[in-house]
Order: C-alpha cells, then sequence, then structure tokens
C-alpha cells in the first residue's frame, strides 16, 4: 500500500511539472512569442547574476563554517611546507576563482539580448590572447619550481638523519602490523620463503637471527618529537596506503615492493592538544564523549588505497612522546615477538583497536552480515 | 589538402546521386532495419543516447543508495531489503555492496554515460550533419559499434545479479584486490570481476570501431569547400577525442587482459610474493604498479575523452546563442591539440604516492600544470565569446554557462592536485572525488545536456520544453555545487569510506554528509525531469517552425545557427540531404556580420567579401 501511495506521488508529480510546462508553452504560442527570447533572457539574467552573488556569499559562509572543523595545522615538519604550497595555489586560484565566474556571469546577465540586441561581431584579438596564455603560463612555472623544490626536500635521501627511528609497519586485510626493532635498533631478518611464512609468523622473521629477538609489535605507532621516522612499508594481500592525515604523510603498502616514507615529527600529541584547546570549535563538547574535543584528541592512522569490504576499519592510533627517555620508558614495557611467537597474530588482533577486529570478523569469517558495523562498533 | 578534399566530396557526391536515385524502386527498409540494426547514423546517435539515459539513471540511482549509507550511517532504511535483498539485509547496506555500488558507479558514468553517452551520441549525429556527408565512412562499423556497446551493456548489467554481486575493488580496478580470483578477499573480485572486464572489452572495441570511423569520416568526407578550418568546433573536438580513443584504449585493453591472465591461468604480470591468511601464494616478480602505469595511460586521456566532447558542444552553443562568432578560433583549435598531446604525459599524476620514482614525479608535475595552459585559453576565449554578444539565454545556453563554471571551480582545483608535494595529503580523499566531480562529472554532463537540448531540433523536429528545462538546470547548477563543493573542505577523509566512525579525526563532518546526500537527492530527481521531458517532447514538444519547399522536404533553423546540420531538412531522411550536399564557402561563425544575423556556411561569399581566416 505504502510502495502505491507512493509510486502514485511520483507520477502525480512529474505529471503536475509536465502540465505546469505544457501549459506555459501553449501561453508563450498563444500570446504569439514562442521563440521570443527576450523575456526569458531578461529574468534568467537577472537569476544567473543572482547566482553567482549567492555562490560567493556561501562560499564565504562554508569557509567559515567547516574550516574550523577541518583536520588541524600540520604536526610534521614537511608538511608545514606542503601546507604552505597549497595555500600559495589557493590564492592564485581564489583571484582567477572571483574574477572568472563573475566574468562568466555578469555577462551573461549583462549582455542578453534583452538588453543588448546586436552582438558585437569580435572574432579574435591576437594580443589578448597571448596575454592570457603567458600569464597563466608564468604562474604556473612559479608554482612547478616552488613544488619541486618542497618535493626534493621531503624525498631528498642524502640530507636525511642517518640514525633515524625505523618502523616497519606492513599491511593486510584489515590490519597494520607494527614491528618495532627493540633496543638494539636492528630488526629480525626476514625470510621470504614458504618455509618461513607461516600463518603465526607472516612476515617470515628469521627466529635463528638475534637481532629477531627484541623486535615487538606494537599496538600503537609511537614516534618521537624531532625524531627523525623513517616508515617502511609493505603489504601482504593487497595494495594499502598508509596514510597519518594530521603529518601529511601517505605512502601506497604494496605486496612484493618495498616503499618507504621519511618525515619528522613536530608537535607531541599533548602539544597538539593544548594547541587545539586554543581554538573555540575544539572546545566545544563532543556528545559521544561528554568531553571537550580536544581532550580526546589524537594522531590516527588510516587506509587510504580502497582494500577490500572493511577498508574503513584500518584504523591504528599513533602517539608522539616528547623525548628519547619517555620512548625507552615505553619500549621497555612492550613483549618482544620472539618470547610469545605462537600467539603473534592473535596479539596482533587483540592489540588493534576493536573497531578493526570487529570489522574484521564480520566480514571475513561469519558472514552474519546485516548486522552494522558501525552499530557494532559503538558497543 | 583542399584539392584533396574536392576530390573526395566529388566522388562521394557521385555515389550519394546513385543512392537516391536507386532508392525510389529499391526495397523499403524494414522496422528492424530502421530501428533496430540501422546503419544511419542520426539512429545510431540515437541509439547511444538512450542506452547513455538508461546507463546514467541506474549511476546516479546507484550514487543516491550509497548516498544514504553515507549520509545516515547509522540509520536503517528497510525499504532498501525489499529490492536489494541480501544486499542490505535489515535495511542497511552491507559494506561489500557499499563497495560495488562505488566501483559500478564509477565505471558506468565514466565509460558508458559520458563516453559512450555523450561521444557516441553527438559524434554520431554531428559528424555526417556537419561536415557535409550522407552518413559515415562505414555505416556498418558504426552500426557494430553500437551493438558492442549494446553488448557491454548486457554483461555490466547482469553483473549486477550474480551471487557474489559485481566487481568491487574500485573502477580503476587495481590488482591484487582484483587480480586474486579469490571472493574471501573481495566478493567482487569473483565472477563479477570477470563480467566487468569482458564489458570493458566489448566497451573498449565498441570505442575503437566508433573512433576510427569518425576519424576516417572527418578526413575525408567533408563536403565541396569544407577545408579543416572551416569545421566548427564541435567537429575538431570528436576528432581529436576519437584520436585519444584510439590510441589510449588499446592500452587499457592489454592491461586487463593481463589482469585476465593473472586471474585465470595464473600469471604473474601484476602479483609478487602475496601473503593470504598466513601462506605464501606461489605468484613471483610481477608489479601492481604495472597495471597502474597501463590504466592510467588510457585513464588519463579518458578525462580528455569525456570532457573534450563537451567542449566543443559548449564552444558551439555558446557562439550560437551569443550570436557572435567563438572567439579565437585558432587558438581554439590548438588548445585541443595541446591538450590532446599532454594528455598522454600526464598520467603518473596519479601515482604520486605509489612509490613511483620521486624524479619521476617531477616531469609528471611538470605536464600536468601545463596542460591547465590550453584549458585556461579556452576558459578566457568562451568568456570571450559571451563578451558584447546578444545573449539569448535559451536552455542549451544556460547549459552552456553551467559548463564553463564548473569547468573553472573543477579545474582550478586541479592545480593542487597536480604538484605532487601538495597531492601527498589530498590523494585519494574527498578533495579528489570534489575535483573530478566537478570538472568531468558535472562538467561534461551540462556540456550533454547543452547539445541535447540544443540538438533537440535536429533530432525530432521539437523542442524539448523550456520550464522543465529552466527547473532542470537551476537544481543541477544549484545541487552539483551543493553536493560537491562543501567537500572541498573534507580534504584529507579518505575516498570510499563506508562510514568515518572508527576514527576520531575524519567523525566531525556527520551533518555535512546528510546535507551532501540530500542535496544528491534532489539533483537526482531532477535528472528525471530532463527524461521525463525528454520523452514527453518528442511527440508533444513544441514543434519547429518549418518552411515546405518544392522538393517536399520542410527545413528549419530553430536557433539560427550557421552550420550545415541545419540546412538539411527537418524530417529524417536516407542520407541527410534530399538533393546535392551543399557546399562551403565560409567559416562556421558568421553571426552578426554585414548586417545579417547569420550567414549559413553554404552562402557563398558577397561580391567583395572577403574571407575570414
Amino acid at each position: 500500500m505504502l510502495a502505491f501511495v507512493t509510486f502514485a506521488l511520483i507520477v502525480l508529480f512529474f505529471t503536475v511539472l509536465v502540465l505546469i510546462g505544457k501549459t506555459n508553452e501553449l501561453s508563450e504560442d498563444i500570446a504569439g512569442k514562442g521563440m521570443n527570447y527576450d523575456a526569458k533572457s531578461k529574468w534568467n539574467g537577472y537569476l544567473l547574476l543572482g547566482f553567482v552573488i549567492a555562490f560567493f556569499i556561501s562560499i564565504v559562509y562554508q569557509v567559515k563554517l567547516l574550516a574550523p572543523i577541518m583536520i588541524p595545522k600540520s604536526a610534521s615538519y614537511h608538511g608545514e611546507k606542503t601546507d604552505n604550497l597549497f595555500y600559495v595555489t589557493l590564492f592564485f586560484m581564489t583571484i582567477v576563482f572571483i574574477l572568472t565566474q563573475f566574468a562568466l556571469f555578469y555577462f551573461a546577465y549583462r549582455y542578453n539580448q534583452s538588453k543588448n540586441k546586436k552582438a558585437y561581431f569580435y572574432s579574435h584579438n591576437n594580443k589578448l590572447e597571448v596575454i592570457w596564455t603567458v600569464i597563466p603560463a608564468i604562474v604556473l612555472a612559479v608554482l612547478v619550481v616552488m613544488g619541486m623544490r618542497v618535493w626534493f626536500q621531503i624525498f631528498d635521501v642524502e640530507s636525511r638523519d642517518k640514525n633515524p627511528l625505523v618502523v616497519e609497519v606492513t599491511a593486510k586485510q584489515f590490519q597494520w602490523m607494527a614491528r618495532y626493532p627493540g633496543a638494539d635498533g636492528k630488526f629480525g631478518h626476514r625470510v621470504l620463503d614458504t618455509a618461513h611464512i607461516t600463518p603465526t609468523n607472516e612476515l617470515g622473521i628469521d627466529w635463528t637471527d638475534p637481532n629477531s629477538h627484541d623486535d615487538f609489535w606494537s599496538d600503537k605507532l609511537v614516534f618521537i618529537k624531532d625524531k627523525p621516522v623513517l616508515v617502511k612499508l609493505g603489504a601482504l594481500d593487497v595494495i594499502h596506503s598508509f596514510y597519518l592525515p594530521h603529518f601529511r604523510v601517505k605512502m601506497d603498502c604494496v605486496p612484493g615492493i618495498p616503499t618507504q616514507f621519511y618525515f619528522t615529527p613536530k608537535y607531541t600529541t599533548e602539544e597538539m592538544r593544548e594547541y587545539l584547546k586554543s581554538l573555540p570549535w575544539w572546545n566545544t563538547i563532543n556528545p559521544e564523549t561528554g568531553e571537550p574535543r580536544w581532550k580526546t584528541f589524537k594522531y590516527e592512522l588510516a587506509c587510504t588505497e580502497i582494500c577490500g569490504r572493511s577498508h574503513y576499519g584500518m584504523q591504528k592510533e599513533v602517539v608522539v612522546v616528547k623525548d628519547q627517555a619517555e620512548y625507552d620508558e615505553w619500549m621497555k614495557k612492550q613483549t618482544p615477538i620472539y618470547v610469545a611467537p605462537k600467539s603473534e597474530s592473535a596479539s596482533v588482533d587483540t592489540a588493534a583497536a576493536p573497531a578493526t577486529a570487529v570489522s574484521d570478523s564480520t566480514g571475513k569469517e561469519a558472514p552474519k552480515s546485516g548486522k552494522p558495523v558501525a552499530a557494532l562498533i559503538k558497543k | 589538402m583542399s584539392a584533396h578534399t574536392t576530390t573526395t566530396a566529388d566522388v562521394h557526391g557521385h555515389v550519394d546521386t546513385d543512392h537516391i536515385h536507386g532508392h525510389e524502386h529499391h526495397h523499403e527498409p524494414t522496422w528492424l532495419e530502421t530501428y533496430v540494426f540501422s546503419t544511419d547514423h542520426k539512429t545510431i546517435a540515437k541509439q547511444f543516447l538512450i542506452t547513455g539515459m538508461f546507463w546514467g539513471i541506474v549511476g546516479g540511482l546507484l550514487s543516491v543508495l550509497f548516498r544514504l549509507q553515507l549520509g545516515w550511517p547509522n540509520d536503517t532504511f528497510p525499504f532498501l531489503e525489499s529490492f536489494l535483498g541480501k544486499w542490505a539485509e535489515g535495511g542497511k547496506i552491507s559494506n561489500e555492496f557499499y563497495l560495488a555500488m562505488v566501483t559500478m558507479h564509477g565505471t558506468i558514468l565514466v565509460f558508458f554515460v559520458l563516453t559512450g553517452g555523450l561521444s557516441g551520441t553527438f559524434a554520431n549525429l554531428l559528424i555526417p550533419y556537419q561536415i557535409g556527408a550522407r552518413d559515415m565512412a562505414s555505416g556498418f562499423i558504426n552500426m557494430l559499434s553500437y551493438w558492442f556497446f549494446f553488448a557491454a551493456s548486457v554483461v555490466l548489467f547482469i553483473s549486477f545479479f550474480l551471487q557474489t554481486g559485481p566487481a568491487s575493488g574500485g573502477w580503476t580496478a587495481y590488482p591484487p584486490l582484483n587480480g586474486l580470483r579469490d571472493i574471501s578477499i573481495n566478493k567482487g573480485s569473483g565472477l563479477g570481476f570477470d563480467m566487468w572486464a569482458l564489458a570493458m572489452t566489448f566497451f573498449i572495441v565498441s570505442s575503437l570501431l566508433g573512433g576510427l570511423n569518425y576519424v576516417a569520416t572527418i578526413l575525408n568526407l567533408r563536403t565541396k569547400g569544407m577545408s579543416m578550418m572551416k569545421l566548427p568546433l564541435t567537429i575538431w573536438a570528436f576528432m581529436f577525442t576519437a584520436i585519444l580513443g584510439i590510441l589510449s584504449f588499446p592500452a587499457l585493453l592489454a592491461g586487463v587482459a593481463l589482469l585476465e591472465f593473472d586471474r585465470l591461468l595464473g600469471t604473474s604480470f601484476y602479483l609478487n610474493m602475496i601473503v593470504v591468511n598466513g601462506h605464501l601464494l606461489d605468484y613471483r616478480g610481477g608489479s601492481p604498479i604495472l597495471y597502474q602505469h597501463l590504466f592510467w595511460f588510457l585513464g588519463h586521456p579518458e578525462v580528455y575523452i569525456i570532457i573534450l566532447p563537451a567542449m566543443g558542444i559548449v564552444s558551439e552553443v555558446l557562439s550560437v546563442h551569443s550570436r557572435k562568432p567563438i572567439f579565437g578560433y585558432r587558438a581554439m583549435v590548438v588548445s585541443i591539440m595541446a591538450i590532446v598531446v599532454i594528455s598522454f604525459l600526464v598520467w603518473a599524476h596519479h601515482m604520486f604516492v605509489t612509490g613511483l620514482n620521486p624524479n619521476l614525479a617531477a616531469v609528471f608535475v611538470l605536464f600536468t600544470l601545463l596542460i591547465a595552459v590550453p584549458s585556461a585559453i579556452k576558459v578566457f576565449n568562451w568568456i570571450g565569446t559571451i563578451w558584447k554578444g546578444s545573449v539569448r539565454l535559451s536552455v542549451p545556453m544556460m547549459f552552456a554557462i553551467g559548463f564553463v563554471s564548473m569547468f573553472i571551480s573543477g579545474g582550478l582545483t586541479g592545480l593542487m592536485l597536480g604538484n605532487s608535494p601538495i597531492d601527498i595529503q589530498l590523494h585519494d580523499t574527498y578533495f579528489v572525488v570534489a575535483h573530478f566531480h566537478i570538472v568531468m562529472g558535472v562538467a561534461a554532463f551540462f556540456g550533454m545536456f547543452a547539445g541535447v537540448y540544443h540538438w533537440f531540433p535536429r533530432f525530432y523536429g521539437r523542442f524539448m520544453n523550456d520550464t522543465l528545462g529552466y527547473i532542470h538546470f537551476y537544481v543541477t547548477l544549484i545541487g552539483g555545487y551543493a553536493i560537491f563543493f562543501p567537500m572541498h573542505f573534507m580534504t584529507g577523509l579518505p575516498r570510499r569510506y563506508y562510514t568515518f566512525a572508527n576514527f576520531e579525526t575524519f567523525n566531525n563532518f556527520n551533518f555535512l554528509t546528510q546535507f551532501i546526500s540530500i542535496a544528491a537527492i534532489v539533483v537526482f530527481i531532477a535528472q528525471l525531469i530532463f527524461v521525463v521531458n525528454f520523452f514527453y517532447s518528442i511527440f508533444n514538444g513544441r514543434k519547429v517552425d518549418v518552411e515546405r519547399t518544392e522538393d517536399g522536404h520542410t527545413y528549419g533553423n530553430p536557433w539560427e545557427g550557421t552550420t550545415l546540420e541545419w540546412t538539411a531538412p527537418i524530417e529524417r531522411i536516407h542520407g541527410n540531404w534530399a538533393g546535392e550536399i551543399p557546399a562551403v564557402h565560409r567559416w562556421p561563425y558568421d553571426y552578426s556580420v554585414n548586417d545579417k544575423p547569420y550567414i549559413s556556411q553554404n552562402t557563398p561569399l558577397a561580391p567583395g567579401e572577403v574571407e575570414h581566416t
């Protein structure tokens, strides 16, 4: 019944629209101005002009409403440069955007046929065309040069710290496995063959290598303020992408091809919270936690390459500690993989954020779908 | 060049006189030959258009469905279960089907609507009409082109009804997600993906057959006097679109073929050291990145395959309705060529964060930003065309203006995405979604609508209803911006997420995702108004004012255009022109010149008149 009523209403809606349209058309024909667009050009001219003004106002409003909610300032050094480049580009863009959009709609209004009966035959102007080819070309050249300077700073291997904090992050459906080298700073060797890669040792770690004995899994990524980090990335099954939104870091994790990203965190988690405390929106109460938003702020790791059903669940917390001492203290509390190699994969599962574990099991083993994942997570 | 043109036109004219002559005592084409297996470019154009409209509705409906999930991730919609069944148990779209819908939405809109529906429709309709030809170089190949497209459509549509669902690994179909035929990794990577690959194969064949025909027709069948520099910009756009397609689609075909080898025959083109559930699979030595190169070698030109025909249509519509020549005709032609050439050198800007060599990225940044120059020239020239015109704000003109607005808004953000250091943060986030939907999604649709409203009289001898057209325009313009503009502020939120609930960082935009979803639903309904208007107007639209001449045919030029399609009888006749094909004497943009509102291309130069160059 409901379906029938809905269907009837839809049909009625379109019928009424068509009737209105046809009535207008007939009344124009009766008035003898079927193909005369003077009147239509006139009011559409006003509407277009109104549109562009409303459009600009709405953008100002959107900036006011949405900019405070956006991901906050960069927490890494290179990210400040890329953000800066973003704003430089935005500056040029805004000028072009305002000029061209306004000209477009204003001309449509100003020269509509009710206002301007006779068009001006004007087919080209070489000088003008050269100007509007050369100016964009110069601006773009500037942007390319600026961009490449930043780009090669980010990927300049020569100038890098010779002794960074190295973390190995391996992605699989649908979790991140973060391996730290332990106190010796050296990872245990991995052997990629069927003898070493097993369900309990997915990375193929060679336990005969003593360096492997103090390697540990971590349930979060821990970095040190001002200490360069080299994240060594890989994936087991499909392509994932290692994304730290606050640090402006993104690099794909590709099965069979190692990748990496080198960067330096600038603010500890605590410093970031202090900073956010100074911003009005971050002082509003988060209805889910009942606390001001800045208090529960955390850095996060996300996946940005479509990797399957629970792509949206690949979350891991990231913490930036203030110095080596704090890091060492944390490291001491971790249990090496070697000590409990059998429970390795289990430890990863329990260590991972509950959200990840839940979404994984819903999708993978039991097809008890229908239960909304989000609802499960809420519990 | 001109000698060559004359010869082919003469030969062709000769053939056609025979044909017209023979027509009288030849067998009447059957219903099947006229409407189904037709070799007439006008009918094939309609077939492409109506198939494209079907896919447009399906693709749009998919986006409405996944917008329901994105806007209200914690709610259920029981009615969904009644027609999606197990994919929406309890009225909640499953995360697997969400990805399938996102994937199919992309595939359908990019290939089946904005390539097949847009290029297929207007290249077919306008090329013979505007260059002055009886039909395409090969009507039969043209027919095949449509029927391969149809076959692709059937295969893709059937894949929706598979047990494991349609392909769900993204429209880009990256391996290994789509390279392993294992439904425990991804349900859509089972038979659904094989059907996707088959559909794409048919589609590519269709596109190549069509493209070769378009190029052959434009180069060889121009009427007497129609030198290349007298071609309307639509034709230039269709020709370069076809060339782009011919050169780039084979790369995708190769890419997809190798992918199927990996899936079905156990080769390792794209696979290396894959570990699934702790077991190392036997694939060795392939590279998933190789696929991305092959895919984007088509994938990036593809966005120009979509946008160039829209640009051509818009150039024409802006000029006709401004009653002014297009500003800077030569610059427009040169900028199309520049875009085509450069578009082959930008593909890896989709791959800045795949681990691509940073030095290589520099090259692609350079060319990516460089392609903005011809694009900028086009925008300035369009605005220059309206300037001091006598602008008739008819429905097609409104859509043409909307196209330029969208193209500016979406094109500018390309400068950020194309610059690799900025792209690190923006890649695969909603900023990208906003960018490409505005610049090649909404904009291309605006171009398509401008074309449909403008050439509807050429199709059916009637107009589409203006009132409904204006409503359609305003809702789509405002709604299009309402959907995609705010997404720029969701910078950093990953695409293709089923919900953002798992992340503190991304979970602040719930009110905005709801707003966007509502806007999407409204815009979708507005497109249905267009569909209703289209079919209603075929039978009941206002008739074009026509003049009946001695040859028994009726002629009309509703928008007072100069191009040849308006010199042909308004009713559909095989061979387009009743008598001889008109010869061309002047360029296509003689508007408001010599105290005349317009001068058709087939009007000889007046004594003492200098040809426009």
